[in-house]
């Protein structure tokens, strides 16, 4: 058994591309504390004024204001649609469930960037271009894939026979599913809403070309201002979204072994 | 007959959905690459073109942008490979209890907001970045390297970005190799090479291609970091969709580029799964 264990250059390759993989985070943190707006090592001098400019930046408060609203109302919309729809194949209530999958499944295949020219053609053309709808709608489409991906691979755990039982003693369908089966799926389904949330909060391609002036996300407002120059108030707001993502992932951990469902 | 009526009701809605915002729209893409563009009027309608598509393979610009996509996909897939494997195989084979901190070590970049990751590197590679000035300090260079705007720094940020993926899944794929097998090997005298590269190697070949397809349809599709560590200057495939529609405001070109690159990924994915198929049929 011991000698498949990793050699000594494996094991320190491997170790040093863990760290590789850390780097920009940790550059990125010390850039935000630092005085000097271009960063040194070691850092030059400890400054939190940074952060004093992005928490009193309008724009960034309303970037941030967007990122998390759009981000909630698409992951729960998904979140409601995406279970309804993944329950109906699971019980093969419809006919060609495979392909039916496969075409919940396709916003992951085409290229993000192609998505958001076909929308923004769209949604020009019909002239509602801009508006808060589109851009949840749009963000349904690309967060539907991870809810539907996490509630089939739960439901396909679960013993079908307990929601037969709960009928039987006189439940219907939805209270059935409500009191049984969901509580049995939650673990499954609280990962695929983090992937949801996840992947709504960072979304750039699709947004970028459906969002008016005042829908401005986080990342939008990152992705251009980057392409002004290298600002440490980037690297501040940045480094908030680091401690937001190290605490999310914290806790998903905890409540539901989060690392089991990537 | 009721449970058919259910099934409707449960899934018409994400039905109408993604009909309405997601599959009209891409099919509404067609028409508009096959029109004519002239530049300060706009699309000619009723015009029908081919030219559109013609220009991606003979149009030396385009060309080279194309090209450029795909090296870097290949580029960045062994990256993935060469870097993602010793990682993945410490995960699996290593201490037990470095398992959990490690995973976690590699999930988190993959969970950070893309644009972070990108800004990061950004503040790593610039002229006065901290690569630079570390290397200046030390004395190994004079004037600072060109880290930025050139194939370096995409390769770097891109491998970076998609290397959380390939390691997920060539833990997947090593989990499933029996470890008898390889101690079976050893202990038939093969050196640990040998074992490797005669049992576990072929075993995670399957993890293997369906990581490196993976990694390579993104970064082909890649918009975000080749814009920010690319600059304007240096563009792929997405990047020229997107100034083609947002600057250049020419749709029908970018549209057809659109299909090229949804082709291409289609395809890719098609292919790697009838492989994947046939494989399994052998097995």
């Amino acid at each position: 058994m011991n000698d498949q264990r990793p050699t000594l250059p494996v094991t320190t390759i491997a170790l040093l591309v863990v760290v590789f993989l850390q780097i920009p985070v940790i550059v990125v943190v010390l850039a935000s504390f630092s005085e000097t707006s271009y960063l040194t090592i070691p850092p030059q001098g400890l400054t939190l004024k940074w952060f004093e400019a992005v928490l009193t930046d309008s724009a960034y408060l309303g970037a941030i204001r967007n990122s998390l609203v759009l981000a909630i109302g698409a992951t729960t919309i998904s979140m409601v649609l995406g279970v309804a729809a993944s329950y109906a194949l699971f019980r093969k209530m419809l006919p060609g469930s495979e392909a039916l999958t496969s075409l919940l499944m396709s916003p992951l295949i085409i290229p993000s960037v192609v998505i958001g020219v076909a929308l923004l053609q769209y949604f020009t053309l019909v002239g509602l271009r801009g508006g808060f709808v589109v851009l949840l709608l749009a963000h349904v489409v690309i967060t539907v894939p991870y809810i539907v991906r996490s509630a089939l691979a739960s439901l396909s755990g679960i013993d079908l026979s307990v929601e037969e039982a709960a009928r039987c003693l006189g439940a219907d369908g939805f209270t059935a599913f409500r009191l049984v089966t969901l509580p049995l799926i939650k673990p499954g389904l609280v990962a695929g809403a983090l992937f949801s949330f996840v992947t709504s909060m960072e979304n750039v391609p699709v947004t970028i070309f459906l969002a008016g002036p005042r829908q401005t996300t986080l990342p939008i407002l990152i992705f251009t201002s980057v392409e002004m120059g290298v600002d440490p108030s980037v690297a501040a707001v940045s480094t908030l979204l680091i401690i937001a993502t190290v605490l999310v992932l914290f806790f998903a951990e905890r409540w539901t072994g989060f690392h089991r469902f990537v | 007959m009721r449970s058919w009526r259910t099934g409707v009701l449960l899934f018409s809605p994400l039905l109408l959905v993604l009909a309405g915002a997601f599959i009209v729209p891409l099919i509404l893409l067609a028409p508009t690459s096959f029109r004519e563009y002239q530049p300060g009027m706009g699309i000619v309608a009723g015009s029908f073109t081919l030219q559109n598509y013609v220009r991606i393979v003979a149009d030396d610009y385009y060309r080279e942008v194309v090209l450029r996509t795909l090296g870097l996909g290949v580029g960045v897939t062994v990256a993935c490979l060469l870097l993602g494997y010793p990682v993945a195989y410490l995960i699996v084979r290593g201490r037990p209890g470095w398992r959990l901190p490690l995973t976690l070590l590699v999930i988190f970049p993959l969970m950070l907001n893309l644009v972070v990751r990108s800004f990061g590197w950004i503040v790593l590679l610039t002229n006065r970045g901290v690569v630079n000035n570390l290397l200046i300090d030390v004395g190994l260079i004079e004037a600072p390297l060109k880290l930025m705007f050139n194939v370096t720094g995409v390769t770097i940020g891109l491998t970076h970005i998609y290397l959380p993926f390939m390691v997920l899944m060539l833990v997947a794929a090593l989990q499933n190799v029996p470890r008898d097998l390889e101690a079976a090997a050893a202990t038939l005298g093969s050196s640990r090479f040998h074992v490797f590269r005669a049992v576990t190697l072929p075993l995670t070949a399957p993890g293997i291609i369906a990581g490196s397809i993976l990694v390579f349809v993104l970064t082909i599709s890649a918009l975000v970091t080749p814009r920010m560590l690319g600059g304007p200057t240096y563009q792929v495939m997405a990047t020229l969709i997107y100034d083609e529609y947002m600057q250049l405001l020419d749709w029908p070109s970018g549209s057809a580029l659109s299909f090229a690159l949804a082709l291409a990924t289609l395809l890719i994915i098609w292919i790697s799964s009838r492989m994947t198929k046939r494989w399994a049929g052998l097995a």
